[in-house]
């Protein structure tokens, strides 16, 4: 039986520190996954490294984490890839979890499948602020749609198959991508499941989303959520 | 109830043709479209039509309960302000999207040139 081809899209902003490494523990796993480094306009070496090591896409100037993934999307859509796999540059998501996604998958195929920070235990917490703007969206999202059970709305570590990647490659928000793009996803009738994986600090670098950052974030994506469930019309 | 005098439709008159003529000039060497020059052209069609037809001013004062007819002109003009605006906002984002799609097939266009060029060379 012919294998499924995975592609694993790596959005990443000034990088440099983190994406060499990163590259290369995923290249030690040995599995034969097709990696596409998104660079979304960085101001430093972020290009020039990933370039030596995979497939890289330069963005001509910064779009953004949503306009970046959705390029990923794109060229998955067009080489015609059974799953995509999106990862954060940062090295937050540990390459050798996405394994975990594709089981979870064969287990039960649905559209999506998110890695969840809030189903294990052992794996790092992120700041209470944080926590507590992502599980609220998490609430709200359980509330709305039916048959959702969704822990980590905000993981950037999901897995897509087909169906959702000819969605995403159409449609997919700019902003707050990750929460959005699932409640959009649901709105269409895409089911989302999540499975626990396990999670690092970030390697180098800061968040953007810091203080009270997070509960803007929040307010501002329950109102996009909101609109997702009023639209009366499928978006697809 | 009519307080206009000579020099108010003077005033009127000279910008609404200026007005007029710069917008139209603008909209000959294409740099607005025609729905743009109507809407504009509200700027003065607006103040003229009140200038010379007062009454319709007191009467929709009137019609709406308003104590000041100036209200209902400015409201006017603002209403059409902001059907503008709204235009604008949405020309905006299409833009934005269409830029957005462009941006990501260039680059990976580009990314498929680059690998293409690698093959040939080996």
């Amino acid at each position: 039986m012919k294998s499924a081809r995975v592609l694993l899209i790596i959005p990443c902003y000034n990088e440099q520190k983190s994406i060499a490494a990163l590259l290369k523990e995923i290249s030690e796993l040995y599995q034969e996954y097709n990696v596409l480094v998104i660079d979304d306009g960085s101001n430093d070496d972020t290009f020039r490294i990933a370039q030596t090591l995979s497939p890289t896409v330069r963005l001509l100037r910064n779009m953004g984490i949503g306009g970046a993934v959705q390029t990923g999307i794109k060229y998955a859509e067009r080489y015609d890839y059974d799953f995509c796999v999106q990862i954060d540059g940062d090295g937050q998501h540990p390459p050798g979890q996405i394994f975990k996604l594709l089981e979870a998958h064969a287990k039960k195929p649905v559209e999506i499948i998110i890695g969840s920070r809030f189903l294990s235990n052992d794996t790092y917490r992120s700041t209470w602020v944080r926590r507590f703007g992502g599980q609220t969206i998490a609430r709200v999202m359980n509330y709305l749609f039916a048959d959702c059970q969704i822990s980590d709305p905000t993981s950037g570590m999901r897995l897509m198959d087909r169906r959702a990647i000819r969605f995403f490659a159409n449609h997919y928000p700019c902003d707050f991508p990750e929460p959005i793009s699932l409640a959009w996803a649901l709105r269409v009738g895409m089911d989302v499941h999540d499975v626990p994986v396990e999670m690092r600090a970030r390697q180098h670098g800061q968040s953007t989303i810091v203080g009270i950052k997070p509960i803007a974030y929040m307010f501002r994506v329950l109102g996009y959520i909101f609109l997702a469930r009023l639209k009366r019309t499928p978006l697809l | 109830m009519n307080t206009i005098n000579t020099n108010t439709y003077f005033l009127i008159v000279f910008f609404t043709l200026a007005y007029f003529v710069f917008i139209a000039r603008k909209t000959a060497r294409q740099q607005l479209d025609l729905y743009d020059f109507v809407m504009l052209s509200m700027v003065a069609v607006i103040p003229a039509t009140f200038t010379f037809w007062p009454n319709i001013a007191f009467w929709l004062a009137d019609l709406a309960g308003v104590a000041f007819p100036f209200v209902i002109m400015f409201g006017t003009l603002f209403l059409v302000l902001f059907l503008f605006v709204y235009r604008l906002t949405v020309k905006m984002h299409k833009l934005e999207k269409d830029n957005l799609l462009l941006l990501q097939e260039v680059s990976i266009l580009r990314l498929e040139i680059s690998s293409n060029t690698d093959k040939i060379k080996t």
